[in-house]
């Protein structure tokens, strides 16, 4: 094909958008739906991977004492973590240490904790063990010890959210699968009323000796054009919707004090989704408007 | 140039619509293929267009056989040829200029060569001045000399018309046909399929009339209807 033709049927596809306004609306809607609901399954799913690979980084428990113990309290419960042959190492994270990281992690947000002292602070005691496989009958041993109020583990819950992904996984796989499959056949119908309005036109071409490929061109770059501003649309609101839900998010655990599970931020995960978006739009843009036409140009 | 070696057509419903034709059309000839509705006609003209394959037979169009063509090659026998139909089959979002140019755009034809060809065609129908206007804008005789002008201007050596004077008033229909045969003149072979009894009474050209799927009669220099008793006449 020569380079005046391409641009020929380029300006063709451009012009057909324009010129079924309705229909491309009615098409991108659905495109942009189609790819939302996909990203939030996605997103879930890559949040949730992450997660699991922070946690199994970090093969520490944590022991937590008493708010309310005093220090001689304090000295008798790192005493029996010392003496433990089980732990290779303990670190002390004192009330000041963890009203620091608290201030440190509030970031802007610091404000909430006017008016308060570090008192309602426990102090804990950072943990790293020999033999991670003994760690079941640890855990049970640490929080028998007078004046410990909890111990986490992460591993448990490591074991419960790499259950959970799975999960989730197989849902959304089939989920997305099953949806990605409806948006064709929506966007082919779609694109079959432009192409059965325009039935008339292709058989002019094909009497006139236009090839097949000829009039295909113009309907998939059509459906290719709709297909990309389908994708950025849905970029857009994903992107924005999942922006402040990872804010929001983030805040709430940090006045919980948690930070076990944290949100990748929209940056790391932005130009994934993008580029996947851009791709199923354009594949289920062309793919539609390639079934669509096909009928019409047995003449 | 076209030649019909024994064609038969049976459509799949049963239907006959053409039985043991021969016709051989030489270059140059201008030839009205007339016969009541149902008779063939058009059977006909979707044969020469590879728009149907005969069941039976060969077909020769400008030296290929087009009944073993194979589908991808279809554009490029019709591009050989200049179609006229009695719905003109103009494209309605383009401008007259544009409907004519695209018969040349497929054809992936040099943008000088179409900036030549183009007005040098609606010239010949007499239609420059409505370059710009849309088809629907136009009125019914006019709107055919477009679809003529689309039809001649990759000079195709065969112009078929398929009823071209059916939608028009008799004053226009005289238009289109004056056209048709200053092309003849220009060299190019014109078959036309008519019901036009006037027009072919007239105009004494070669008449094939064909009725049930059989031709009735070849006559040179012809007219509608059998006067002439030393014809030749098929039975």
């Amino acid at each position: 094909m020569k380079i005046r033709t391409v641009k020929f049927i380029l300006k063709d596809g451009v012009k057909n958008i324009y010129r079924n306004k309705l229909m491309s609306l009615a098409s991108i809607s659905i495109i942009v739906a189609s790819l939302t609901t996909f990203g939030i399954f996605y997103l879930m799913i890559i949040n949730f991977n992450h997660n699991v690979m922070g946690l199994r980084e970090q093969p520490e428990m944590q022991v937590f004492c008493n708010p309310e113990l005093d220090d001689v309290g304090v000295k008798l419960v790192e005493n029996a973590l010392v003496q433990n042959s089980n732990i290779k190492q303990v670190t002390i994270v004192t009330k000041e240490q963890a009203f620091e990281k608290v201030k440190h992690l509030l970031g802007d947000n610091v404000d909430v904790l006017e008016g308060m002292d570090n008192s309602f602070l426990p102090v804990s005691f950072i943990i790293k063990l020999n033999e991670p496989e003994t760690s079941q009958e640890l855990l049970v041993h640490l929080q028998d010890i007078n004046g410990v109020d909890k111990v986490t583990y992460p591993q448990k819950t490591v074991e419960f959210i790499s259950r959970f992904t799975r999960g989730i996984q197989v849902i959304s796989t089939l989920l997305t699968a099953i949806l990605l499959i409806v948006s064709v056949f929506i966007i082919t119908n779609t694109i079959k009323l432009t192409v059965f309005a325009r039935r008339k036109e292709i058989s002019i071409m094909k009497y006139i000796g236009a090839t097949n490929w000829f009039i295909r061109w113009p309907f998939i770059i059509e459906g290719v054009i709709i297909g990309i501003i389908g994708s950025i649309v849905g970029f857009l609101i994903s992107g924005y919707g999942y922006n402040e839900l990872e804010v929001r998010f983030t805040k709430e655990l940090l006045l919980s004090g948690t930070s076990i599970i944290t949100m990748l931020k929209l940056n790391e995960v932005g130009l994934l989704i993008f580029l996947l978006y851009l791709v199923l739009g354009c594949t289920v843009g062309a793919f539609g408007s390639m079934i669509s036409i096909r009928k019409y140009l047995k003449v | 140039m076209v030649e019909f070696i024994d064609v038969t057509k049976k459509y799949p419903n049963g239907t006959l619509a053409l039985s043991k034709v021969n016709i051989k059309i030489n270059k140059g000839d201008f030839v009205f293929i007339v016969g009541q509705s149902g008779s063939g006609k058009t059977t006909f003209i979707k044969l020469l267009l590879k728009e149907e394959d005969p069941t039976e037979g060969s077909i020769f169009v400008n030296g290929y056989e087009i009944s073993s063509m194979k589908r991808k090659d279809i554009p490029y026998l019709r591009r050989s040829l200049g179609v006229v139909f009695q719905d003109f089959r103009l494209l309605p979002d383009k401008s007259v200029y544009d409907n004519v140019a695209f018969a040349m755009r497929i054809t992936e034809a040099l943008p000088k060569e179409i900036r030549r060809q183009v007005p040098m065609a609606l010239g010949l129908v007499g239609l420059s001045r409505k370059a710009d206007a849309l088809p629907g804008q136009l009125s019914g005789g006019e709107q055919q000399r477009i679809a003529l002008a689309r039809a001649i201007v990759n000079n195709p050596s065969l112009l078929i018309a398929d009823e071209p004077t059916g939608n028009l008033d008799p004053d226009t229909s005289w238009d289109i046909m004056k056209l048709l045969i200053e092309i003849n003149h220009r060299g190019t072979t014109v078959i036309i399929a008519t019901h036009e009894k006037s027009i072919v009474d007239s105009l004494k050209k070669r008449v094939i009339a064909i009725d049930k799927g059989i031709i009735v009669r070849d006559q040179q220099k012809g007219t509608y209807e059998n006067e002439d008793k030393n014809c030749k006449i098929y039975t």
